[in-house]
């Protein structure tokens, strides 16, 4: 079979467009959806999305026959009217069960896990779940929430034995049932006035803005004075490449070392020279802090700045400068009105890809202060990882990640409708 | 015309040099110094009094750091491996054949490029998790395509671009069939490009932070960085011997820098300026 260039085209492509399809572009799809959902890593019966009723059936198996053989000891040792109560408390839970087998689905399963139980097996995750229809969850509901009262009431008149077990027993199938967790936009609108979230996205932007401006400034004038001819040119690049080619991580626990409160030599050198009042201030001070990881990203980011302007500044034809000398143009105007012109799709090209790094940060920040002082320096990426991971909260957590792509993806239509068809280059031709 | 460099040029130069290395010098000399010399009086000092290997044997003995060496070897050599080979296929036909849907394609892959990484995590972790696949090779390979594979594209889209087409058009002209025109023609001029575009997935896939620290908790399947930023304890920091694997990391680098430098900078700077 001949495939026309077109076919072969598509075909050769296909493979691209699906990895990226199902890697990238649907995880942040689901994220989106996760975010609309109540998910807790650490909450059993919410560590994933919900959409109705349900329930564990590994838990239900695991925890109905507590119950019975509770309510069948209690009764036992019981006397009177009691033991009457406790009977006839052990038949409806019987009959929720019942009720509840009548789907029988739900019997062949309870059959088949209670098997694997039995031999310690695990249990697999399509066994695990099935859904309930309301009224099913309402009989579950009605009948349980009915035999606690009575056990409650029991046990205050002290027609127990052991009154303190009757609750457990009771939430434990309780816990089986799962409700649907879909809650909306609600975590959007807690941070919609969430001084902490407000705080992660004014330290970012205040990140961001200072460190690219820094950065710019600086590669713009490093660029500028190696544009010429010198001996040593090659160890100037591979030096500029340095700080590029190492983890950000490692960079940021160099950086962490160099200023330690009491054996770090930069922390050391500001307080000899007068910029900080102690050498503790620069990790321990919410001013001291920003100031440190703005420092640390200057110098592993200035380098890759420079190198990229300076191959923008090569493309500049010399012609350009000498006519202009000729015309008797300053070197000022010279810069303002030829360097930079001709600089521009670089420039903008270098400064999106910069600030996307730099509204992203996340390695830097974990490594060198984890977010701290009181938070001054937790971006939004970092509170986004803390909810996920330290508190396990994936929704929340979702949404503050769907925060960044949103304010990610402001940055870049921003910079592209500035840079139009330049950053694309010539894709529209062959 | 070039101006010519004077010698305060050459001052500066060596100052500039100086800042840039200076964190990787001091890490050096903290790294061989004892734990008397790294702490107290001679914290500050440039000399070291006693200077001992122990830190670097420590960091190999004390900690499986050989093993993190090894996993992000691998995590990174196969993601690199398998990203190229499939952004080849694809930057060839958005470089050399006629179709529609070009452009979309590639604005799609530039997009993808610009993903927070933060922002498909919650979903990757979930689904690792319950396919048994956090802290496993495979479960950072297949997340690690998020940044891998756009990169891989867009930079070999760009080289492929500057082969001239018209050699296609002789090999067609000649007979050669799309395949043959692939396989014999083009990617014999393509390798540079292929091996320039492979060194940057390959340090982008070895940096990487946030899917490691995530999905590969165990310490045997901990990736470098990761195992470095934990060498701290909850009280302690044990900075000669961070210093010392740091320096271990550093040197293939700065090795790898060195020889390969200008193809890297080409690379890099390949999008963003245009010729």
């Amino acid at each position: 079979m001949k495939l026309s260039e077109k076919q072969m085209g598509y075909l050769l492509i296909l493979p691209a467009i699906v990895i990226i399809l199902i890697i990238a572009i649907w995880p942040v799809m689901r994220s989106f959806w996760i975010s609309l959902h109540d998910i807790r890593l650490n909450d059993p019966t919410k560590t994933e999305v919900h959409t109705s009723y349900g329930l564990d059936m590994e838990r239900y198996v695991n925890t109905l026959p507590n119950l019975l053989r509770y309510l069948k000891k209690e009764a036992d040792t019981a006397q009177g009217a009691a033991k009457e109560q406790l009977l006839s408390l052990r038949q409806q839970t019987e009959q929720m069960n019942a009720t509840l087998q009548q789907t029988g689905e739900i019997a062949a399963r309870y059959e088949r896990i209670d098997q694997l139980l039995l031999e310690f097996k695990p249990v697999p995750n399509e066994l695990k779940y099935v859904e309930l229809t309301s009224e099913q969850m309402e009989s579950i509901q009605s009948t349980l929430a009915a035999i606690g009262t009575t056990l409650d009431e029991m046990g205050k008149q002290k027609q127990l034995s052991k009154p303190e077990g009757a609750t457990g027993v009771v939430q434990g199938i309780s816990s089986s049932v799962i409700e649907p967790n879909y809650v909306g936009f609600a975590y959007y609108k807690k941070f919609l006035t969430d001084s902490r979230m407000w705080g992660a996205l004014y330290n970012t932007l205040f990140f961001t803005v200072v460190s690219v401006a820094i950065e710019l400034v600086l590669g713009l004038w490093i660029a500028l004075l190696i544009n010429k001819q010198f001996a040593g040119r090659g160890l100037v690049r591979a030096t500029v490449l340095i700080p590029w080619a190492i983890p950000t991580v490692i960079s940021a626990m160099m950086w962490k070392y160099l200023y330690d409160g009491q054996n770090g030599i930069v922390a050391h050198l500001f307080e000899v020279t007068g910029l900080v009042s102690n050498m503790g201030v620069l990790l321990t001070t919410k001013a001291g802090a920003m100031f440190s990881v703005i420092l640390a990203d200057v110098w592993k980011t200035t380098p890759f700045m420079a190198l990229l302007l300076f191959a923008g500044l090569q493309t500049i034809p010399h012609s350009l400068y000498e006519a202009a000398q000729v015309d008797g143009a300053s070197r000022v105007q010279q810069f303002f009105r030829i360097t930079l012109p001709m600089l521009k799709s670089t420039l903008l090209v270098s400064l999106l890809f910069r600030t996307l790094d730099a509204f992203r940060v996340f390695d830097l920040i974990y490594a060198l202060t984890g977010g701290g002082p009181a938070n001054s320096t937790e971006t939004i990426s970092i509170l986004a990882y803390k909810t996920m991971f330290a508190q396990m909260s994936f929704g929340e957590g979702s949404a503050l990640a769907i925060i960044v792509f949103l304010c990610v993806a402001l940055i870049s239509m921003g910079y592209i409708k500035i840079l139009g068809a330049d950053l694309l280059g010539e894709s529209g031709g062959r | 015309m070039q101006k010519k460099a004077g010698p305060l040029f050459y001052i500066f130069l060596v100052l500039f040099i100086f800042i840039v290395m200076f964190p990787f010098l001091w890490i050096l000399i903290a790294a061989l110094k004892p734990p008397s010399e790294l702490f107290g009086e001679r914290a500050f000092q440039f000399i070291i009094l006693n200077p001992s290997f122990d830190n670097f044997v420590r960091v190999f003995t004390e900690r499986p750091f050989a093993r993190y060496l090894w996993n992000s070897t691998v995590v990174a050599t196969l993601t690199t491996l398998y990203s190229i080979t499939i952004a080849s296929f694809a930057a060839y036909a958005i470089a050399w054949l006629s179709f529609r849907g070009k452009t979309i394609i590639l604005r799609i892959v530039l997009a993808v490029s610009m993903f927070p990484q933060i922002a498909t995590i919650s979903p990757i972790f979930m689904f690792m998790q319950s396919m048994g696949l956090t802290n496993s090779y495979l479960g950072l390979i297949i997340p690690y395509t998020t940044f891998a594979l756009p990169l891989a594209i867009w930079n070999l889209t760009i080289f492929f671009r500057k082969i001239p087409v018209d050699l296609g058009e002789a090999a067609k002209v000649d007979g050669a069939s799309i395949w043959q025109t692939m396989t014999r023609v083009f990617f014999p001029l393509a390798m540079p490009g292929v091996f320039t575009t492979a060194i940057l997935v390959f340090i982008a896939a070895w940096n990487e932070f946030l899917f490691a620290l995530t999905l590969n908790t165990q310490e045997a399947m901990k990736t470098v960085p990761v195992g470095i930023v934990m060498f701290q304890g909850m009280f302690t920091i044990p900075w000669g011997e961070i210093s010392a694997a740091s320096i271990i990391v550093t040197v293939p680098l700065v090795i790898m820098v060195l020889i390969f430098q200008r193809r890297i900078i080409s690379g890099l700077t390949s999008g963003a300026v245009k010729e």
